[in-house]
């Protein structure tokens, strides 16, 4: 394995943050339930999986490791959050989850580090993405979003985001490969993604769970403009101009056809209807009323009473335990994931693609989470990757963090190179 | 890029990965900015995030009745609302005059000081959390003054409306009868018609005030002077052109009058033959009433607002100068309704002798927990009414009518007034309100007013006696000199 460490700081360091963080917190859980065996044992389980973890990640480590020791951290407070919501109790199903989805990380990194390997994979993308929808189309219940199975639920539509987002991502030579029907050419791949992002938004609206829409068309928005500007010098204004007005046309027409019971969302008036339509958000905005900058301390909070406070409005039950300080960090910590693109760019196109298009939708995820708990968009129901609650959500939100994982600083190994050398550009 | 250098027989292939700091083609880089561009976005929604909880806390609390309430006090201290304890251990009464106008956190009323301000009444702070301290709310309401009206009115039911046009600050806002909140409301069912409404704020019948709309209208189309040389012969009836008769109170009717006089008189047919004329185009007084704020024929005027507080704006039908329907409502009657606020408003108006009126407000400083005082009201102007010719024209108009039919009971006050008798019909009974609407110039009592009278007869308190009450109170009470935020509320 070829190996260039151009980064700064070490791995040992960084899991000593990580280290130092946690125990920063379980601290302050020591100080709201004192010493008692159930602050241990979530003391134990989370320091060790700190070492664990580190240790694991020797093994599919890389020149950077911001993707891996945010997610580590990231799953760690998450554990500990979900652990001490109203009354310490360790959350075992959510470290599980946790867990999973670290592993999930290594496997799609694994998977797609290498572009050439991945583009090459696309069919078995779209394979999987007509099979997901298919599988929600029969096999979820009456127009629900879940299928149960008994022992455990799953919610399909998560794992449709991250076989969505490798469907976004390109190659240049995917792009240059170009069809003519009537004199019109296009790029046969554009075209999939469009019918992809249609199929999706028709299978949302027969699901009466439009929520999760927005997320799908960002991470699809991204990529088409990522596409439709791979080889240009500049950004054509015309283009950007078309671009603006399709996409405010689209959700104006949305806006204007959107069935009765998102229109009621979008016009509610929380405060008038309390106990009503309004109840959880007004519970939640309360909530970070009472928790202030610094919070009530960890299991101290009453929102956990409150359907979909681990979930949907788990923002505002941070808020009430641990203060909005301490869950704006978090929520900043979660931004690190896309952010790692930053401090070190993709090496390909392919790549590029991948992580605007995991960017795009934890944003905008988190956006739906956070702001439409709070009231200041339509409250819709999805969750904050990794934070939340949920299975399903987890293990999709750790296939996309092995997506940025991969997209930062893809290992070249001798074969990958030998297919860049047939293959040109990626 | 990595870059492969051309391989050589024998030697081993060397792999070059380009280091991190390499930038990569500017296509690639469009991923980088685009990631840069949702995380600022993101990171500045986010900001905007905690400006809005932080600011809007204190309202989350007090709405879901997860804290505690402060007081709220006139403009001298005296507690007009208690939250920190039961408002039933004051003296009896004490409440009585104020109820409908403050309110209280039952949630019985909702067009109330405490109710549309209940967020800076909140015991809270997002830095302390509940029940940290005590806030207080101080109004610019004198409570005295609003006692006096109260006593005064003895029987009758009624309010009594007054600002300080030069400042803005609301004075008296009394409505009678006013429910008590300190007695509670297991008797609400019993309760007089009207108790927990401050009619002040609610549009009514403004009877012959409404001359003064009229006028305004008439000098706006034909300037003061020719206004004022017009004359029209009253014989105690009037037919107009289509037929309909206008009767005056005065069944022997005024004779030829001028304006003046005519005003003084209220003379009904001068008016309805003014409307009449050649010089009020119907599209005239539409667009006159239009700019004061009326919703003429349906159309729709934006609701006045007073820190919260609403009031529904004045309305009117006007289809055709000739009918009786169109000169009635010029003459304040039939449809037409307005509000004693509106009404006290638009006297601010002609007073300042500008067309538009200082704009009042009734919040005057907010005491948090941590007792850092933040002045909420201020002196801010309203729209543009009416010209100032139009204004100062009513001015001298009224001014006049105080001086030669007022002197006995406003004599000492330099006033101007315009009264009216609005003729009610409400669930099969007929009746009649005394209204009086005006203004003080004098430097020590710069206030404008309207006062109404429900069912008044002859042996009741006059309305121009009324106003004599409110002025000698608020005079009294020296409100030319802004009143000092109260840092801690007097209770008991």
């Amino acid at each position: 394995m070829s190996r260039t460490n151009t980064n700064p700081v070490s791995h040992p360091f960084l899991l000593l943050l990580v280290l130092l963080a946690h125990t920063a917190m379980l601290l302050l859980v020591l100080l709201s339930f004192g010493l008692t065996v159930e602050v241990l044992k979530l003391a134990c389980v989370v320091l060790i999986s700190d070492f664990v973890g580190a240790i694991v990640l020797q093994f599919v480590a890389q020149e950077s490791c911001t993707v891996d020791t945010v997610l580590l951290l990231v799953l760690g407070m998450s554990t500990i959050y979900q652990s001490c919501f109203g009354g310490l109790e360790f959350a075992l199903k959510h470290f599980v989850f946790g867990i999973a989805a670290f592993l999930m990380c290594q496997i799609s990194y694994v998977l797609v580090r290498n572009p050439y390997r991945a583009e090459k994979l696309k069919p078995l993308w779209y394979g999987s993405f007509f099979a997901l929808v298919i599988a929600i189309f029969f096999l979820t219940g009456s127009r629900g979003i879940w299928i149960d199975l008994g022992f455990i639920t799953i919610q399909p539509s998560e794992f449709v985001k991250p076989v969505f987002v490798l469907i976004c991502a390109s190659s240049i030579r995917t792009q240059l490969r170009k069809s003519e029907i009537g004199g019109w050419h296009f790029v046969p791949d554009n075209l999939m993604l469009l019918f992809c992002t249609a199929v999706i938004a028709g299978l949302q609206w027969y699901s009466r769970d439009l929520g999760s829409l927005p997320t799908f068309a960002a991470a699809a928005g991204c990529a088409l403009l990522l596409r439709f500007m791979y080889l240009r010098e500049k950004i054509s204004v015309r283009l950007t101009v078309v671009l603006i007005i399709g996409a405010v046309f689209v959700v104006l027409t949305a806006w204007h056809l959107a069935p009765a019971y998102v229109q009621d969302r979008l016009h509610t008036d929380i405060w008038s209807d309390m106990s009503g339509s309004g109840y959880q958000q007004v519970k939640a905005l309360t909530a970070i009323a009472e928790g202030g900058w610094f919070g009530k301390g960890a299991g101290n909070g009453t929102l956990v009473n409150v359907a979909a406070s681990r979930t949907d409005i788990v923002f505002s039950t941070i808020c009430e335990e641990w203060g909005l300080f301490t869950a704006i960090m978090t929520v900043v910590l979660v931004l690190f994931l896309p952010a790692a693109l930053l401090t070190v760019p993709p090496r390909s196109y392919y790549h590029s693609g991948l992580a605007l298009g995991v960017a795009a939708m934890f944003m905008v995820q988190m956006t739906l989470n956070i702001f439409g708990s709070c009231n200041l968009i339509p409250f819709t129901g999805v969750t904050i990757p990794f934070i939340s609650q949920g299975g399903s959500s987890m293990l999709a939100s750790g296939i996309m963090a092995g997506f940025l994982k991969a997209a930062q600083a893809p290992v070249l190994t001798g074969r990958s190179a030998a297919q860049l050398r047939k293959g040109g550009k990626a | 890029m990595p870059r492969i250098t051309p391989q050589t027989p024998g030697q081993p292939r060397i792999i070059q990965v380009p280091p991190l700091d390499v930038s990569p083609p500017r296509s690639m880089r469009r991923a980088g900015r685009g990631t840069a561009l949702l995380l600022a976005a993101f990171l500045l929604a986010l900001v905007y995030l905690i400006y809005v909880l932080v600011t809007r806390s204190a309202f989350y609390m007090a709405k879901s009745g997860q804290t505690g309430y402060g007081r709220v006090t006139d403009r001298n201290g005296d507690v007009l609302f208690d939250g920190t304890k039961p408002m039933s251990e004051y003296e009896a009464g004490h409440f009585a005059d104020v109820g409908n106008l403050i309110g209280d956190t039952s949630g019985q009323m909702s067009n109330t000081v405490v109710s549309r301000n209940i967020e800076l009444l909140a015991n809270y702070s997002f830095l302390y959390g509940k029940n940290s301290g005590t806030v207080t709310l101080q109004t610019t309401i004198s409570h005295k003054a609003t006692r006096a009206c109260y006593q005064a009115l003895g029987a009758k039911n009624g309010t009594v409306t007054a600002y300080n046009w030069k400042t803005g600050e609301m004075l008296v806002c009394m409505s009678k009868p006013c429910v008590d909140p300190a007695l509670g409301y297991d008797n609400i069912d019993s309760m007089p018609s009207g108790s927990l409404l401050c009619k002040a704020f609610s549009p009514t019948v403004p009877g012959s005030t409404q001359k003064v709309s009229t006028l305004i209208a008439a000098y706006e189309q034909n300037g003061v002077e020719a206004v004022n040389a017009l004359q029209f012969t009253c014989e105690g009836s009037w037919v107009n052109a289509s037929g309909g008769k206008i009767n005056c109170h005065n069944a022997y009717g005024h004779g030829t009058q001028t304006l003046y006089e005519a005003f003084a008189n209220s003379c009904n047919p001068y008016f309805a033959q003014l409307v009449q004329s050649r010089l009020m185009p119907l599209s005239a007084v539409i667009g006159t009433y239009t700019k004061m704020g009326y919703s003429v024929n349906g159309q729709k005027a934006e609701p006045l607002v007073m820190d919260g507080l609403t009031i529904p704006a004045a309305s009117t039908v006007l289809t055709d100068s000739n009918t009786f329907e169109t000169q009635w409502g010029c003459l304040g009657q039939g449809k037409t309704v307005v509000s004693p606020y509106q009404l006290m408003l638009w006297q601010g108006a002609i007073a300042n002798g500008s067309g538009s009126a200082v704009q009042p407000y009734i919040l005057a400083a907010h005491t948090d927990i941590e007792n850092r005082v933040t002045q909420l009201g201020r002196t801010t102007r309203t729209g543009q009414f009416f010209s100032e010719a139009a204004a100062q024209g009513v001015r001298d108009v009224e001014t006049d009518n105080a001086e030669k039919h007022y002197y006995v009971s406003l004599g000492e006050y330099r006033c101007g007034v315009k009264s009216g008798t609005a003729q009610i019909r409400q669930e099969g009974r007929e009746y009649e309100n005394s209204l009086l609407t005006g203004f003080c110039l004098d430097d020590d009592c710069p206030v404008a007013f309207c006062v109404l009278i429900e069912e008044r007869t002859g042996n009741d308190i006059s309305n121009a006696q009324l106003a004599k009450v409110l002025l000698d109170a608020l005079r009294s009470e020296n409100i030319t000199k802004t009143a000092p935020p109260a840092a801690s509320a007097a209770g008991g």
